[in-house]
Parts: C-alpha cells; structure tokens; sequence
C-alpha cells in the first residue's frame, strides 16, 4: 500500500487534539511501544478544552491504576442533586451515598489541569506532544488517509486519529460529517467562581474532598430545551447552563443572558454569594451524540474518537463526554495496535474499532440511551413538569386551614390545575421509561 | 559573531490571577519563554549571521523553545531556581556564559519583570549594553542595533563584546511548524549545575506578600445617557469638582 515504506513515515500514529480522548489513546499507543505524535492547536493540552460536566473516572483506571490519587482532580462527587426549578420554587432530589466514593466513581476536574497533567503522562511515555499547530486537513493517497498538513508541513503516519473535538473539522474535511444541524448542537456557558474551601464544605454540607453534582431543569434555562449544571471543585463552583441552539434562537434568547439568569436565580445566587469570578467561558457541545455516533467512525487510515465522533451522553440525571472519550481513546489505541502488528491499515483494520467499541460500556452506553435526546425533546421538561410537582408540594405543605386530602387526589388535583392532557403526560412517562 | 541568546523559561505572570485580598494564585499558568525572548532571538540570529548561536536559561526549562525557532545548541543550568534578585540571576549567567567562552554577544529579552538583569550583566562582564532595542544586525565586525526614542528610530554601532536587550513590539506572528518542532528533538541540550559553572543560586531578596493597590471607589452611571449626565454632573458638584 502507497505510504507506508519505511523512510517516509514520521511516527507510526498521529492523534490530532491533546484532549481526554486523544491523550489517553496517545498513551496507551506509547505503553505499546508506538511512534506517536499528539498534536494539540492550543499553546498546551487543555488550553482551548472547557468541560461543564463531571467525570464518571473508573474506565480511567484502565490506563492509569491510581488516576484518583495521582491525577489533578478536583473534588469525589458522593452527592447528586436532581433539581426542578421554577422561578420562585424548586423540586430536588438529593442523593447522597458514601459507597460512591468506595471506589471513587465520579470527580469533578479543571480541564486547564487534568488535560496538563495527561499531557505530562503522555511525554513520559515517549509521546511527543506538539503544541501550538493546528492541522489543516489530512493527506490522502487515494482512499487511504496517510497523514496530516499543518501549513507547508506535511507529517506522515500510518494512521491518523482525530480527537479534535466538537467542531473536528478533520471528520468534516474526510466527509465522514457534514456540519452539524442546530438542534445537534447546544452552546455550553460557564463560571468558575472562587470561594473558600471551608465556605464550599459548609454551604454544600460536604466534608474532605468530598463533593456535589447539580443537573438543574427548568428555569435556569428559561424554559429554552437544555439546562443548568453547577459542580463543586476544591475551592471554586463550576455552574452554567448548556442550551440546545435551535431552541436558543426560537426562543430569542442569547446564552450569557440565560447564563446570567441562573446564576442570580433566588435558589443558586445564595451559594454562591461573595464568590469571586476566575473563568468565563462558551463552548460548543453535542445534544445528540447517539445520532452522531451512528455514522461511521473510520476511514482508511483514520479513526475519529471522543467528542469529534460524538461520544456524548446527556440523559437528563447524568452529562457525560469524558468517561466516553477516554473510552473511544482506549478502544481505538487497540485497534491501531492490532492493525500495527499486521501491517494492514485500510478500512477492514479500521472496522475493528467498532468492535472493540461495542465490547465495552461505550458502545453499548451509546445504543442504550439512544433515545434520550428524544425524550429531552419534549418541551414541558422545561417547564410545566417542575411547576407541577411544585404545585403537588405546595399543597401538601401549605396547611391554610382548608381540610387536608390524601395524596392521590391532592395530586391529580394540582395535575388538574396544570390543563396538561393525562395522555400527553402518560406518554412523555413512557417515553422517559423507555429513553432512560 | 559567537552570539548567546538568553531566554527565560517561567510560569506566565499573565495567567497568574491576582485574588480580592492582594495573593496572587499561580496555579493555573503555563511555563512560557519570556514575552520578548522571541524579538530577542531574531536579534541574536541576524547578530550571529550563521555564526554559533547558543541558547541560555536558567533552570529545567524546556529548550525545544529555541531548538525548534533555529537555535541549534542550548545550555540549561538545571538546578538555578527562578531568583527575585536580579543581580545574582546575572551572576548565575555569567558565569555560564564563562563555561560557553569567546562570546561575542549576548542577547536577551527587556522584560518589565526582570528589568535589573541586562544591566546587572553589562555590569559583572564589563561590557557595553544597550536596551530598548527593537532589531540588531552584525556591521563589519560590531553590533549594530536599532532602538526606539520617543517618536523616531536611533541607529547605534557597538563594539563588541556586548549586552544586547530587545524588546517585542508586537507578539509572535508565527510559531514553530510541526517539521521545526521535530528537528528541535535531534538538537543537542547541554545540562549544567551551578556547582560545574561556580556559582550560587543565592536570592538575596525575598517577598514579603503582595496586596492590591489602593484604588478609588468607581461610580457607573449608565442608562439613559442624558440621565447618566446629568448624575455625573450632579455628582461632581456633590464632590466640589465642578
């Protein structure tokens, strides 16, 4: 095959994007004793990465045994927050469990640090890490994807993984994407705003390194098809809101007023009052990720993993991209390994990614939940549901002298009030039942 | 002309994040060559003219910086820590500069935050030094530079040897490509220790904590400009200014 004789390959593999996804499959491809380059457009790994979810960290003991103690990690998530919020009223419910951190399942991380810290890994496993270089499209030989140009640079390779992100303008330069249609997408805004440990441990009744998740539905979006997300780090709060684009210019809303809104909504300003901004910024993510994995993933040559594929699971309770991406990177890095040993790079090698894929959580994830962004497609998430269940606790609590009701009809009361249809309800239940 | 172009290697005070009550958090900034060691180096290639050209920092820094922008040989005092004195930071490269030999110019960044170590160097070698440089060039055997006056340009002749200090006037246009940064792996790095050069990493000058500056309460008046007017006006009078 044309491009691969010894002499003109640079490095066995080169990975374009120093995120999660592509450190870790640069790594593991060194462990193996490969030629790897990992080119990053950012002056260093995670200088352009910007995260609004937490980690689900296990797959990363794969890779490295004690990620948890050895990496820059931030806070242990053992308590979840679910939360309906209305504009003068929330439903939560809150979910704390020690067992969460026996072993550590979730952790919150700044990606300024952890992405630093992977890069580092990746030097010291013999990875060159190029910075600051932007690759501009991908050398072909015929069909066969045989390395990337970077200006007048050319490097050649004998395979090709784009872990560029979002946006991966390789997997849209190799036509395996076309550009992404707005109800795809949704922009994500977040501040990192600076308190105390001692406030953070106090406010959020946590202890040690112990942290929370909140996943927020309703107002904090002003009813626009998304929601808000706030995490505790070890001496700042990670909070924004994450809005699906369609429905964010329906709505004729720009996302730093909706952004804004949440952070001075009555129920979140008071944790985070005194606080000190350190970060604000956007980034572009991906509503639909099962839709977008359904495409292929491979050319010859090439894979695509972690987000520039689409590994993105958003079900409502739990936001995760990077547990995805480190996964995609892992089963990709095998691949690539196999493919090495035989010397055989076209699409047949390639195809192989999808079955390492598919023996793991991230295949079967993406095939699980493949109808969740339908179901967060229906519009009363937003919010009649949390009025409601409001409504259903107000009249409970409310003890206005009117003789009290059992639950049941208390209940259907409140539903009655809300002019939902029964029908519609029991159908958005099902499809809830049957999405998630 | 043998020519060393020095080049910091630190964490980047501009990502340094000053906190309410004056302590500066320098977690999240990224190690970073100075932001006018880049000027510095054109200067010292166009004072080399293809002549030996070394790269110098002081600490563990990384060196493919200048290995991979055309410098083919550097030279790390690994073990010298980032000093507050600029004296002794001086000291320390001079006497690498003493190992290296036969120097015929020594280039390095004016930065504002280290403003004492091109003079301090001139001083310990007894050289000649000219700062505020924007470009330089090797002329029948000198150094000639050309620095910033006010509105106009000054041309000035040097005899070398000589101390060099350049200041960017404009960031970085273009960085290493990706076949730079590869040929930047195979150049040599020469790792020394201040116990080889003879010399101290001795800081005579120590912090003690930082605070913010003092400044006036800021009013804004915004909304209907005439009405933001008017409150400024009103608010001058209230404050005896007008």
């Amino acid at each position: 095959m044309a491009g691969e004789e010894a002499g003109e390959i640079d490095f066995d593999v080169i990975v374009i994007g120093g995120g999660v996804a592509g450190a870790v499959c640069a790594y593991q491809l060194a462990r193996a004793g490969k030629q790897v380059v990992l080119i990053e457009r950012g002056e260093q790994p995670g200088s352009k990465n910007l995260s609004g979810g937490v980690f689900y960290c296990r797959v990363m003991e794969q890779v490295f045994p004690n990620f948890v103690d050895d990496a820059p990690i931030e806070r242990r998530i053992t308590r979840n927050v679910l939360s309906f919020l209305n504009p003068t009223s929330h439903f939560n419910i809150d979910y704390w469990d020690q067992r969460l951190a026996e072993p550590v399942n979730a952790v919150t991380v700044l990606r300024a640090r952890l992405d630093a810290w992977l890069s580092e890994k990746c030097e010291e496993a013999g990875v060159m890490v190029m910075s600051g270089v932007r690759v501009d499209s991908l050398l072909f030989e015929g069909d066969q994807v045989v390395g990337v140009k970077a200006g007048e640079d050319e490097l050649h390779a004998h395979v090709v993984v784009a872990a560029d992100g979002v946006n991966s303008f390789i997997a849209q330069g190799a036509g395996i994407r076309a550009k992404e249609a707005p109800q795809s997408l949704a922009v994500g805004v977040k501040s990192v705003i600076g308190l105390p440990r001692t406030v953070i441990e106090d406010r959020f009744n946590l202890t040690g390194d112990n942290g929370v998740a909140y996943a927020v539905v309703g107002d904090c979006t002003q009813a626009v098809a998304g929601g808000g997300f706030l995490y505790t780090n070890k001496e700042s709060v990670s909070v924004g809101v994450v809005l699906r684009l369609d429905d964010l210019e329906a709505k004729g809303l720009t996302s730093s007023e909706v952004h804004d809104h949440f952070l001075q909504h009555p129920a979140i300003a008071p944790l985070l009052r005194d606080g000190e901004l350190r970060e604000y910024g956007c980034h572009l993510t991906i509503e639909n990720g099962p839709r977008m994995v359904s495409h292929d993933v491979t050319r010859p040559g090439l894979i695509i993993i972690g987000d520039a594929a689409g590994f993105t699971l958003n079900t409502g309770l739990t936001i995760r991209g990077m547990d995805l991406a480190a996964g995609s990177g892992i089963a990709a890095a095998k691949t690539i390994v196999r493919a090495l040993e035989l010397g055989s790079y076209g699409q047949q090698a390639m195809d192989d990614y999808r079955n390492q894929l598919d023996a793991t959580f991230v295949g079967a994830d993406m095939k699980t939940y493949a109808r969740a962004p339908e179901f967060l497609e229906v519009p009363r998430m937003y919010k009649e549901y949390g009025l409601l269940l409001a409504d259903i606790f107000h009249d409970i609590y409310n003890h206005d002298t009117t003789p009290r009701k059992h639950i049941a009809a208390t209940a259907f009361g409140a539903f009655k009030r809300s002019k939902m249809k029964l029908f519609t309800t029991i159908g958005d239940v099902l499809k809830g039942v049957r999405a998630l | 002309m043998k020519t060393v172009i020095v080049y910091k290697w630190a964490r980047n005070a501009e990502d340094a994040v000053v906190r309410n009550d004056g302590t500066v958090d320098w977690r999240n900034a990224k190690m970073t060559a100075g932001e006018d060691d880049f000027a510095a180096l054109e200067a010292a290639k166009a004072i080399a003219e293809g002549d030996e050209l070394i790269g110098l920092t002081i600490g563990d820094g990384d060196a493919s910086w200048a290995l991979a922008r055309g410098v083919l040989q550097t030279i790390s005092v690994t073990d010298a820590s980032n000093l507050t004195d600029n004296a002794s930071t001086a000291a320390i490269i001079v006497a690498a500069m003493r190992q290296i030999g036969g120097v015929d110019a020594v280039v390095i960044g004016d930065s504002e935050e280290y403003a004492g170590v091109p003079v301090a160097l001139a001083g310990q070698l007894g050289w000649p030094a000219i700062a505020h440089v924007s470009s330089a060039s090797a002329v029948d055997g000198r150094v000639q530079v050309v620095r910033k006056q006010g509105s106009s340009e000054q041309t000035i002749s040097i005899a070398a040897p000589a101390v060099i200090a350049v200041s960017a006037a404009s960031p970085e246009k273009k960085t290493p490509g990706m076949k730079e940064q590869l040929a930047a792996r195979k150049r040599p790095v020469t790792k020394l220790t201040l116990a080889a050069i003879g010399a101290a990493s001795d800081d005579k000058v120590s912090s003690k904590g930082t605070r913010l500056p003092e400044t006036a309460a800021a009013r804004i008046f915004d909304g209907d400009p005439a009405a933001a007017a008017e409150q400024l006006v009103a608010a001058l009078r209230g404050e005896g200014v007008l």
